[in-house]
């Protein structure tokens, strides 16, 4: 069958191979992109605030704040690689927080981590059964969910909040290993982030679970006839999200020691985001978990950099909106050109 | 036809229905490993619904489907692809966001066991692919790394009948295999059904080309608006009867099944 390729000569088959690696590369293109820009961002805020930025306290406060939202994100890149979305992680989210306080000092922190995870699991297979097996559209489940659990979390409160004192925190047994001890000086939540991201990378592009996943985000119908069973797929996906969202909740919870009905809020559009800006497809079929990593680290830096330099906070909502559309943008150009390349 | 065997695929009285429209009419139909059965009817006429059945896709609304003498209980993908049973369709079976290797395994792909743990055997999955796609036809500059999204449509087509082969399948169903091919593409598609044949397999051939379809199989099916109107044994008509029955739209030929 040679024969068949007779219809292209050398100086094609230059432009196909040129065409061909270029969208080798652009699997990695887009989360190469997240992290330089991540990368130049620190050092423009480095620079334009006379190293403030970078110093140490600060940097705590960035990780900290990029960790508990990059485990979330990651979670939320699995979801959108199937093509689906989870708009009710902000209130699985304080869900967690408030399941870890409220058990905490009763029942131990053990006991606490392992109920609020569960509770994460539970809305997750509650949204991933309804989208996944009655085919009802994932946003107006997660958008139900997120009303219906964060009605609960300000039910659970009424007006106050839910609240373990710092000398009390500090007798817990274990209470340090989520999120407040310290490892050289950073929150341990960084570590609970590299854990997730090494795992969860590792499963998305070196196991047959991940291969899967990216397939039913690709091509549901093509899945399908091979076999996989793409509604499973899809529940297990939401359930590692809401796991995800529940343990970003308990890190939280944990450093502050402090969640009410407001906890989280929001949080499901910057998970969102940083997936975005990190080069996951919303259609599904693409997805980085160092890109949405270094996602969740540039929205981190912007919120760091507006309080830093005084700027109104209010306004990290249009930047992040901006770089969100900013991202989408740039895939769409960059995908069209290489396609053009054909 | 030795029909004292056990049949491969036997469909019996199957009824399929989408809420009002029934797509298939009691269908009865036994094939038999080694044959070429040539699925031919018009648009809508129900091929690819009855071969979507066959492949686990649609579950009958009534009726029966056996594998070897067993019946299906249980209608989905997979079960039908661990019997054995392979379905090359025009456009589904390749995700376009997926390298050919990874594409290759989609759904049984090979594991390395690490502490337990499964992970892809990325090298047994290149050089498996990478022997297959060559040998049907791929250009020397595709690798198995390469998107899906980035290959032509008779590419996609020959990583398809490639992966089809490589695995020990006992029934590899085409569903218009020869469509957006060149010449010589379509008449190698056609070789390689042959020879499926010949080691014994069931191969079961869609197509609208009665012609195309009278020189290569041993038996051809005809469907009209979702019901089987003839079952006829090549040497038992000629392309143009056939080609006659599909303009009737069956109606003369009640007794030729």
């Amino acid at each position: 069958m040679t024969a068949t390729t007779t219809t292209h000569g050398p100086a094609d088959s230059v432009v196909i191979r040129t065409r061909r690696s270029l969208m080798r590369g652009l699997v990695h293109y887009r989360e190469t992109i997240a992290v330089l820009v991540a990368l130049v961002l620190t050092l423009v805020f480095a620079v334009t605030t006379n190293g403030v930025f970078l110093n140490h306290a600060n940097m705590v406060s960035v990780t900290h704040v990029t960790a508990v939202l990059a485990i979330i994100a990651i979670g939320q890149s699995l979801v959108i690689c199937a093509g689906e979305i989870d708009i009710s992680v902000g209130s699985i989210f304080a869900m967690g927080a408030m399941t870890f306080l409220a058990l905490a000092p009763e029942f131990g922190v053990f006991a606490a981590v392992g109920t609020a995870l569960l509770v994460g699991f539970m809305i997750g297979a509650f949204n991933g059964y309804l989208v996944a097996y009655l085919g009802i559209p994932s946003l107006i489940i997660t958008l139900s969910s997120l009303f219906i659990f964060r009605g609960i979390a300000y039910m659970l409160v009424q007006d106050g909040a839910l609240r373990i004192p710092l000398a009390e925190r500090l007798a817990m047994d274990g209470y340090l290993a989520f999120g407040s001890g310290t490892f050289f000086g950073f929150n341990n939540s960084v570590l609970w982030m590299l854990a997730f991201m090494v795992v969860l990378h590792l499963v998305m592009f070196t196991m047959p679970f991940g291969n899967r996943l990216l397939a039913v985000g690709g091509d549901a119908k093509s899945a399908t006839s091979r076999g996989v069973r793409v509604r499973r797929v899809k529940l297990t996906a939401f359930i590692v999200v809401g796991l995800c969202a529940a343990f970003a909740g308990i890190l939280e919870a944990n450093k502050v020691g402090y969640a009410d009905g407001t906890t989280g809020r929001l949080m499901e559009l910057e998970a969102i985001a940083a997936c975005v800006v990190g080069g996951c497809a919303l259609a599904g079929g693409r997805m980085s978990i160092i890109g949405t990593i270094a996602g969740a680290f540039i929205l981190a830096s912007i919120q760091s950099y507006l309080v830093i330099t005084g700027t109104t906070p209010q306004l990290y909502l249009v930047v992040m909106a901006t770089f969100v559309i900013c991202a989408a943008l740039l895939d769409a150009r960059v995908r069209q050109w290489a396609l053009r390349l054909r | 036809m030795d029909n004292n065997k056990t049949p491969l695929i036997e469909v019996r009285n199957l009824n399929l229905s989408f809420g009002s429209f029934h797509a298939l009419k009691n269908i009865d139909l036994k094939l038999y490993g080694g044959e070429l059965i040539g699925l031919v009817g018009d648009n809508g006429a129900g091929k690819t619904t009855l071969i979507n059945v066959m492949s686990g896709v649609y579950a009958p609304t009534s009726g029966e489907v056996c594998f070897a003498g067993r019946k299906v209980e249980k209608f989905h993908p997979k079960q039908a692809i661990e019997f054995g049973i392979e379905t090359i369709q025009q456009s589904v079976g390749l995700c376009d966001n997926l390298s050919i290797a990874r594409n290759f395994f989609l759904g049984r792909e090979p594991v390395k066991r690490i502490l337990g743990i499964p992970f892809l055997d990325f090298k047994a999955m290149r050089k498996a692919s990478n022997d297959v796609v060559h040998t049907f036809g791929l250009r020397d500059n595709v690798s198995v790394d390469d998107e899906v999204a980035t290959l032509s449509g008779g590419e996609r087509q020959s990583v398809k009948i490639g992966r089809a082969v490589a695995f020990k399948n006992r029934v590899i169903i085409m569903d218009e295999p020869t469509n957006h091919l060149s010449v010589r593409e379509r008449e190698h598609v056609n070789e390689l059904a042959q020879q499926l044949k010949e080691q014994g397999l069931l191969v079961i051939y869609i197509t609208h080309d009665v012609y195309q379809v009278h020189r290569l199989a041993d038996r051809v099916v005809i469907m009209e608006n979702g019901a089987k109107v003839a079952d006829v044994r090549k040497d038992e008509m000629s392309a143009d009867d056939l080609e006659q029955i599909i303009r009737d739209g069956g109606r003369n030929c009640t007794d030729a099944a």
